[in-house]
């Protein structure tokens, strides 16, 4: 009931909701920027930013499309990638000169980028669900290997081992059979 | 179009790519699984669940409490750096584990069944209780103290709920309360408690993000097996070592009856069985100077089952000297084939003074075992031999209390020619013509039971006949006194 009144809330323009959703939903969010962005002060900024995007947003929440958690974490975690880049570009930049290629990719690239992202989507619905998960915490949620162990009551050379096989899998599913590019 | 080459790839720019090309939001089910907290609360939950459920059949009694205890191990384990309750909560499982693990193990000796009225054994029960009140305390706390730390309104009422009512079954169980509609209703309330604690537990999935768990040396998975493995090879040891008393056997010095040979052939003469003479100990056969008569009589077959693998058994009565009238009552049993394995064995005696008040006592029974290997005769005293009250449970007589003659012995599984015999003094205060004396001989048949009880355990609990890995074989010996100079045998 509590996701509903909050969502709803958000809806109405009510900015109670919008603390509402840091209290209830603040240990998720946080939970996913952690990873991704390192430095506490920026973990604040990113929550910050991620609320104000979901707040943005909220009306393209589909409830027929997803639960509310994973459009919730969809939402903040590409926040915290975006903050993490901005982070990085904006160190990098003091250094460039303005001959540097830019970063945007030509339309080739991008093409390729698509191609790519329908293998790895096609390769991952043939893994396991435990496999999904373990690869998802990796990649998506970019959780380092100890936290991954920890939360899955085990070591982080058996983590390690598991997401090496995994890899091996991934690799045979996109190179072999399972890839099915152009 | 180039196609990128997976397979050449190197390991950072596959991982790169690998990052880069996941977009979509996961699956329902990775978002649900993605949690530091759901994983160690579920297992906990579930734990409480198996461990305060009591299923008396198919020994879901022993297998769930061992589950669950596990699950709730593994599930602390992971919490226990997140708070100060976590962390108590981890230690109170570790020591109810200990207890119940060496319970489970030492259930498979006949040790702990014999040890179960002993005061330690009751403190260490009520201890455990104890920690089971105090885990459940911790873990409200500790509930508690994540929803804090999330910044979330602190409540965790279900679990002080079976706390109460812990309390509750905890005080019938120290009241021996035997209704049935109190238990019925904590049943319904445990239900309930325990779907209410489900509830919690998903309402706290949302604080739980707060959580982090604490690492770990050895997999959880590990940790099962290796708890799987003590026990089964606990238990294992236990079945091998534990199944059987420790008798204490010597071999039998050839000279022991030197200094009683007259009175043995005084015996002899009187139609005392040479075998049986040959078992006694010197003590039982000077016991019997002067003997006045003597009665004999053979059963090659119990009395409740000639298909049973039994012994053969002799019953001697003995009329000793004296102003009043004194007998002895020999048992002896003999087993002349190997039976296929011994355990403990029981001999329970209804001496004839149970059933003729105008019998008395006299002196303490007396008795021993033996067996021949190699042409060597070894011998050994009863591991127990003595009166023993007990309260039995019939479906035809309900519950009783009695008091009767019990030996307890081991036979070896090497040798040959297993046998013993059991002997005790009446005598009369009154006029009569009869001695009636039971001999029940409880058998174990094997070694396969769980949890592991005595022959003798298995007689005194009231359970009819032929249960399981016990066989109980009844002798009845009844002997006139006097007018006629023989055996009257049962009808």
């Amino acid at each position: 009931m509590e996701e509903q009144n909050i969502i709803k809330r958000l809806l109405e323009r009510d900015e109670a909701g919008l603390h509402d959703l840091l209290r209830y939903y603040g240990p998720l969010m946080r939970y996913i920027i952690a990873p991704i962005v390192t430095d506490p002060q920026d973990q604040e900024d990113c929550l910050s930013e991620a609320a104000m995007r979901v707040w943005d947003r909220v009306d393209q929440f589909d409830p027929s499309r997803g639960s509310w958690n994973a459009w919730l974490t969809a939402v903040v975690r590409n926040t915290a990638r975006n903050h993490r880049r901005a982070g990085q570009s904006h160190h990098s930049t003091q250094d460039l000169d303005e001959n540097t290629p830019s970063p945007q990719p030509n339309p080739e690239e991008l093409l390729l980028r698509q191609e790519r992202q329908a293998a790895v989507n096609q390769a991952l619905a043939r893994l396991s669900p435990d496999e999904q998960a373990l690869f998802y915490r990796k990649y998506y949620y970019l959780q380092p290997t100890a936290q991954i162990a920890a939360e899955l009551g085990t070591t982080e050379r058996a983590v390690e081992g598991r997401l090496y096989r995994l890899k091996k899998r991934l690799r045979k599913l996109l190179g072999g059979e399972g890839y099915a590019g152009t | 179009m180039r196609e990128p080459d997976w397979a050449s790839m190197d390991e950072q720019e596959f991982e790169a790519l690998l990052e880069g090309s996941v977009t979509q939001p996961p699956p329902e089910h990775v978002v649900a699984e993605v949690t530091p907290w759901r994983l160690a609360t579920r297992r906990i939950l579930t734990g409480i669940g198996l461990t305060s459920i009591t299923l008396n059949f198919f020994w879901l009694n022993y297998l769930l409490p061992a589950i669950g205890m596990t699950l709730m191990l593994l599930g602390f384990r992971a919490l226990r750096r997140e708070n100060r309750w976590l962390s108590l909560c981890f230690g109170l499982a570790v020591l109810r584990a200990i207890y119940l693990y060496a319970t489970l193990i030492l259930n498979s000796t006949i040790w702990f069944s014999m040890a179960s009225s002993s005061p330690v054994v009751h403190g260490l029960t009520v201890l455990n209780l104890a920690l089971t009140y105090m885990q459940l305390l911790c873990l409200w706390g500790g509930f508690r103290t994540v929803q804090q730390k999330a910044g979330l309104p602190p409540h965790a009422g279900s679990a002080v709920a079976l706390l109460v009512w812990y309390g509750i079954i905890g005080l019938l169980a120290a009241l021996q309360y035997n209704g049935l509609i109190l238990p019925l209703a904590l049943l319904i309330s445990y239900i309930c408690i325990l779907r209410s604690l489900w509830k919690l537990s998903k309402q706290l999935d949302q604080a739980g993000y707060a959580v982090r768990p604490a690492p770990v040396r050895i997999e959880d998975g590990i940790v099962a097996v290796a708890i799987t493995i003590l026990l089964v090879v606990g238990c294992l040891l236990g079945w091998l070592l534990g199944c059987k008393y420790p008798m204490n056997w010597q071999a039998a010095d050839p000279a022991e009856h030197s200094g009683v040979e007259e009175i043995e052939a005084q015996l002899l003469e009187l139609g005392f069985p040479d075998y049986v003479l040959q078992d006694l100990t010197a003590e039982d056969i000077a016991a019997c100077d002067g003997a006045l008569r003597v009665v004999a009589e053979t059963r090659e077959e119990p009395m409740n089952g000639n298909d049973l693998e039994a012994p053969h058994v002799t019953s001697v009565a003995v009329k000793l000297p004296g102003e009043q009238e004194r007998w002895m009552m020999i048992h002896h049993f003999s087993w002349a084939e190997y039976p296929g394995f011994y355990g403990t064995e029981s001999i329970q005696i209804w001496p004839a003074y149970q059933d003729f008040e105008v019998w008395r006592p006299s002196g303490e029974a007396t008795g021993r075992v033996l067996y021949d290997k190699n042409g060597q005769t070894y011998t050994a005293p009863y591991y127990f031999l003595g009166d023993q009250t007990f309260t039995s449970d019939s479906m035809f007589w309900g519950e009783q209390t009695s008091t009767d003659l019990f030996a307890a012995f081991s036979m070896p599984g090497t040798g040959e020619h297993h046998r013993g015999y059991l002997a005790y003094s009446i005598q009369s205060v009154g006029e009569t013509r009869l001695i009636s004396s039971w001999f029940n001989y409880t058998h174990q048949r094997t070694g396969l039971q769980y949890p592991v009880v005595t022959a003798m355990e298995h007689r005194m609990s009231g359970i009819w006949y032929h249960s399981g890995p016990f066989q109980l074989m009844q002798y009845s010996a009844q002997f006139l006194t006097s007018e006629l100079n023989e055996a009257s045998p049962t009808p």
